[in-house]
């Protein structure tokens, strides 16, 4: 919405700078998006006529013209444009003129021909960003004309306004608002023709969502171009003068905040009707375009049909034209939630729509049809009808109650009731009973203020928040069962950004293609493009897609995870996962070599994470998709997620030069099933004693199962039981190709006491023992 | 006797101060006072002492031996000091460090924990709702009209079967409220979506962090001293805050929160919602509750809703939105 600054002053006689403008209206709640200053306020700059042009005698792209500058001699100027004729109007810069950019003009030669001031571009005079040529005046501007009479200076507002101040839509709204928090009396415009004169007749209203419909005939009126004041005001506020009848319905749409339309009575057959229209009836509307409009919405239609799409445009064929004498002018309020329906069915807005959408003064309904008979009148002659012809009435004043103490409580200030009522009055509100409770009549431009709350915010408003006081104050709160989701998630992100892994935060929404191998998953209805139609049912394919963004960046070692929601039909829950390849470490000065990040790296980390013993991670014997290798992940038997490594194929998609690896959990159960430690394990006080044992097993046998078998036999002195050494030899020299070596470390200790090395020796014996009759392994001896 | 003692001192405190190494000192101790050194030698000689003499070359050898065990030590020590200085000469403090570097959790990641624990330290505990929710806890328990754009499908993304991507985490205020009676004192750090074409400062999912202060007597005041307190705690004590008068259908008064501080560039910065809760939404509370525990007569509150990326952008000058969502590593490990 542009406000122009002058067009304020016509109402409220404020002088204040437009940055302390803007600030006292941003206080008000009005933002200000932006300021737009405007206009030539350049000294020695004037309207010349160009009287006769010729070819430069020493350069071909030069002119050398006489002008008319209003003074009794014609001048010379030399000229480099080529956009005018003889006779055009342009601006001169006379010679002592300063343009913008601290350009002097004073006479001189060009190229040997004097020339007396220069002619001036838009750009030159700062009223374009750009322009090409000279800047051609209207023709009738007189020679001599001051340019910034012309274009006098300006400033406009740019506002955003809250859907729920409608009257902030006009300048004489946003005056009130001034005149609220400077104490600057409004004065509204009071037209010369009385509105009281009413009648019956022409109109009638058949159906609901308008209730006030008037109109009101003027005769004689001569439609051609507007004089300038008209035009000056209507650009400044972004709209293109039309006619003058036109524009006089614009500007007091503008000044007011009343929509208007004007019809052209020749072109009305009978009475005109307020009526719903029936479905699929046509309407060919001033934009030229031919509606079928849906059931209910409301027309204005004569016998012919619908002549206005009632609030949102009028009809192509009774509007006003150049040969338009007699006009039927309508000034009406209809309701916001019909014309919000109609416009959005129809995909049709107008500036009328949007103030009716959010709803227009019924009580300035008569003055701004007086308004704008007074200046059609003055712009285009005729005389109009003293008889305002009306359907429907004005609806009654609201009436709202306050209970000043609420105002206190609720603002936690403690005003007077005479400050409660003086602020509500500023605000133009009525008192219609005093007391400790109050009542107020609500005038028709806020009938927004409906509830003791709307004038609680209203004083809190005006009063100002800087006067309320900052209050540093509140109760003990427990914790939730979502601070404990929230600690919980948070310290596995700080686990594992120590870790080593970096978090990322991708997208809920993805593709099809993403969700494919992570079961059920819900669609959105209306998705913005097919790479986001889905909502994710596992962090896994967003993290790849990072993982691929930085490979293509040239990373080297990639380790993300993720903590994050995912989406079944079941409903939403909150996941872990982690995604690495490509360097575990590099080669460093150390002795360390290279190392590709391997599915054992994450397994191991997976571990620790959750302290998790290695019995834990159990091997699928058949992965799932994406997975090549995957192992599940148990907390207290139950199974919280899921470990491996992708399949080549996968790997090979996103470019991962070595073992794509990743992991997926469920948060949620794992924090269910997570217990918290209750006790700490009694400090060793006897020594303990390890023994290697190293054996040659199958090629196929798992560790797992020697892992296991040793546990089983639950060898009372066994404390734990560590693999250290692995070895394989395809070629069969040091070891057969189909047999692996492993050497194991097993600590033995008793709570009691010291053990012996007989002790030792015996129970390292029965564990090999057990391995050899079990598992067939051969001891290197 | 005496002689002999003085010549024996001369020489080995001679030897002992020429031994440039561990070696040589220990062959210089062997010597003089190992099993068979000079100076035990000396001493086995006692024994052929008149017994009257004795006191006093007993003396005379004590002496001797203690000198020259002291020229051993101090030896010693000059050596042990020069050898582990030595050891330190060749430590190259200059090369590079070795332990791998650690991870970075994500920049919405810290900051949302800066809010959360400024939050929790004013005693306000966590709140959740689900991402999708029904159109009655985004929109109609919020008092949000029913033919207000943001329901639209243009601008809130929708299910088949009705529900929808909450457009704000104001829906988690309803959920909180639905099943807690006041007071309830909450934030609610989470995502909320808008369908908004992607580009430099919009995504369709962004991160909000919504607050509500529901209990008897809470007024504007409270709001007031709450939110500067957690704008200053966030940015530093010298941040002007400025609360302009604004609209949402579901508080009232309303107003939005300007902040400025060098932080944030020194530039005056929109960056939360407000207001006291609007009668309109305890009614819609109580209805679906089935009881008056928040009647709007005998309770107030006060509501808050921030969005952290734009937020982030500002603090850490990032020029992109989708940087935070690129996962760059670049990026991320600037954290």
């Amino acid at each position: 919405m542009k406000i122009s600054i002058n067009w304020l002053r016509d109402f409220v006689d404020c002088q204040l700078p437009a940055s302390e403008l803007e600030a006292l209206l941003r206080r008000a709640g009005l933002e200000v998006a932006g300021l737009d200053q405007r206009g030539a306020a350049i000294d020695h700059v004037v309207a010349a006529e160009i009287l006769e042009s010729t070819q430069h005698p020493n350069a071909d792209r030069l002119s050398v013209c006489k002008v008319n500058d209003g003074s009794p001699e014609p001048r010379q100027i030399v000229c480099g444009a080529k956009n005018y004729k003889v006779g055009d109007k342009v601006p001169l810069a006379l010679p002592g003129a300063v343009l913008p950019g601290d350009f002097k003009i004073k006479t001189g030669k060009l190229r040997g021909v004097e020339s007396e001031g220069m002619m001036c571009s838009a750009k030159e005079l700062r009223l374009a960003e750009d322009s090409e040529g000279l800047l051609i005046l209207p023709p009738e501007t007189a020679p001599g004309t001051p340019i910034k009479d012309l274009f006098p200076t300006e400033t406009i507002l740019e506002l955003e306004i809250t859907p729920n101040r409608s009257d902030w839509l006009s300048h004489l709204g946003v005056a009130r608002e001034l005149s609220v928090f400077t104490g600057v009396p409004v004065k509204a415009p009071e037209p010369a023709l009385p509105p009281t004169a009413s009648a019956e007749g022409q109109v009638r209203i058949e159906s609901e969502g308008c209730p006030l419909y008037t109109l009101r005939r003027i005769s004689g009126v001569k439609v051609g171009p507007s004089p300038q004041w008209l035009r000056d005001r209507l650009a400044a506020v972004g709209l293109r003068s039309v006619n003058n009848v036109v524009d006089v319905t614009n500007y007091v749409l503008f000044e007011l905040g009343q929509p208007l339309h004007a019809f052209d009575a020749a072109k009305i057959s009978g009475p005109l009707i307020v009526r719903a229209a029936t479905e699929g009836e046509a309407f060919r509307a001033l934009d030229g375009r031919e509606y079928k409009l849906p059931a209910g919405s409301l027309v204005i239609a004569d016998t012919n049909g619908p002549a206005a799409l009632a609030g949102v445009m009028g009809g192509e064929g009774t509007g006003v034209t150049e040969s338009t004498t007699e006009i039927l002018l309508e000034s009406a309020v209809f309701e916001a939630s019909g014309v919000r329906r109609a416009s959005r069915a129809m995909a049709l807005f107008s500036d009328s729509s949007y103030r009716f959408e959010r709803g227009v003064d019924p009580e300035g309904v008569a003055n701004a049809s007086a308004r704008a008979v007074e200046l059609i009148l003055q712009v285009a002659g005729g005389s109009a009808e003293l008889s305002l012809l009306v359907s429907g009435k004005c609806p009654e004043r609201g009436k709202v109650s306050l209970r000043h103490a609420r105002v206190r409580n609720l603002l936690g200030i403690s005003l007077t009731n005479a400050e409660i009522e003086s602020t509500l009055a500023r605000v133009g509100l009525e008192k219609l009973a005093a007391g400790d409770e109050t009542r107020w009549s609500i005038p028709g431009y806020r009938r927004e203020l409906r509830r003791e709350a709307d004038l609680i915010e209203e004083i809190a408003r005006v009063v100002g928040i800087e006067k309320i006081p900052s209050l540093a104050q509140g109760p003990f709160a427990a914790s939730s069962d979502a601070d404990a989701a929230y600690d919980f998630a948070m310290n596995f992100r700080r686990s594992l950004a120590g870790m080593g892994f970096h978090e990322a935060r991708t997208s809920t929404l993805v593709s099809a293609a993403d969700v494919s191998h992570f079961g059920d998953a819900v669609a959105l209805k209306n998705p913005f493009g097919d790479d986001q139609s889905q909502l994710r049912n596992s962090l896994v394919p967003g993290l790849l897609a990072a993982l691929r963004r930085n490979l293509d960046q040239g990373a080297k070692s990639i380790a993300l995870f993720e903590c994050g929601r995912v989406f079944r039909t079941a409903g939403e829950g909150q996941r872990l996962a982690i995604v690495v390849t490509g360097e575990r470490h590099e080669t460093s000065w150390h002795g360390e070599t290279a190392r590709a990040w391997d599915v054992f790296d994450l397994t191991g980390a997976v571990r620790q994470l959750a302290s998790l013993g290695e019995q834990d991670v159990v091997p699928l014997p058949s992965p799932v998709a994406p997975f090549g290798a995957c192992a599940e992940v148990f907390l207290h038997g139950k199974k919280i997620g899921i470990v491996g490594q992708l399949t080549p194929a996968v790997a090979r998609e996103i470019g991962a030069p070595s073992p794509l690896l990743a992991a997926e959990f469920d948060l949620d159960l794992w924090r269910a099933t997570a217990t918290a430690k209750t006790s700490v394990a009694a400090l060793a006080k006897f020594p303990g004693s390890a023994r290697d044992i190293a054996f040659l097993a199958p090629l196929a046998l798992p560790y797992g199962e020697v892992r296991s078998l040793i546990e089983s036999l639950k060898e009372p002195l066994l404390e734990s039981v560590r693999l250290f050494d692995l070895f394989t030899d395809s070629k069969g020299e040091k070891i057969p190709s189909d047999k692996k070596s492993m050497a194991i470390s097993l600590t033995f200790r008793s709570p009691e006491r010291t053990l012996t090395a007989d002790e030792i020796q015996a129970a390292a014996d029965h564990i090999k023992a057990a391995l050899r009759e079990k598992l067939s392994v051969d001891f290197r001896e | 006797m005496q002689q002999q003692a003085d010549a024996l001192r001369t020489e080995a405190l001679e030897l002992i101060a020429s031994a440039h190494d561990v070696a040589s000192l220990e062959a210089a101790r062997l010597k003089y006072l190992g099993k068979s050194g000079a100076i035990t030698a000396l001493s086995e000689g006692m024994r052929h002492v008149p017994k009257e003499e004795r006191p006093v070359i007993g003396k005379l050898l004590n002496d001797l031996r203690a000198a020259v065990t002291n020229a051993l030590e101090a030896s010693q020590k000059r050596l042990l000091e020069a050898a582990d200085l030595a050891a330190f000469a060749s430590l190259d403090l200059t090369l590079p460090g070795t332990f791998p570097s650690p991870g970075t959790l994500h920049p919405l990641t810290q900051l949302m924990d800066r809010a959360v624990r400024c939050f929790r330290r004013m005693g306000f505990a966590i709140a959740d709702g689900p991402d999708i929710e029904t159109e009655w806890h985004c929109f109609d328990a919020l008092n949000t009209p029913p033919d207000h754009p943001a329901r639209n499908e243009q601008d809130t993304f929708y299910l088949p079967d009705g529900r929808l991507l909450r457009s704000h985490t104001s829906s988690v205020q309803v959920r909180v409220m639905e099943t807690t009676p006041p007071p309830v004192r909450i934030i609610a750090p989470g995502s909320a979506y808008r369908r908004d074409e992607v580009d430099a400062t919009h995504l369709a999912q962004f991160t909000q962090m919504e607050g509500l202060y529901v209990a008897e007597k809470v007024s504007l005041a409270d709001l007031k001293g709450t939110l500067e307190f957690f704008f200053r705690e966030l940015f530093g004590a010298g941040t002007d805050i400025q609360f302009r008068p604004h609209f949402f259908p579901f508080t009232e008064p309303s107003y939005e929160i300007d902040i400025r501080t060098e932080a944030l560039g020194g530039e005056w910065m929109e960056l939360a919602g407000c207001g006291m809760v609007d009668p309109a939404v305890f009614e819609a509370i109580c209805e679906r509750r089935g009881d008056r525990v928040y009647d709007p007569e005998k309770v107030s509150g006060f509501a808050f809703g921030f969005g952290l990326e734009r937020l982030a952008m500002n603090l850490s000058r990032i020029p992109d939105i989708r940087m935070l969502v690129e996962n760059d590593l670049r990026f991320l490990k600037q954290f």
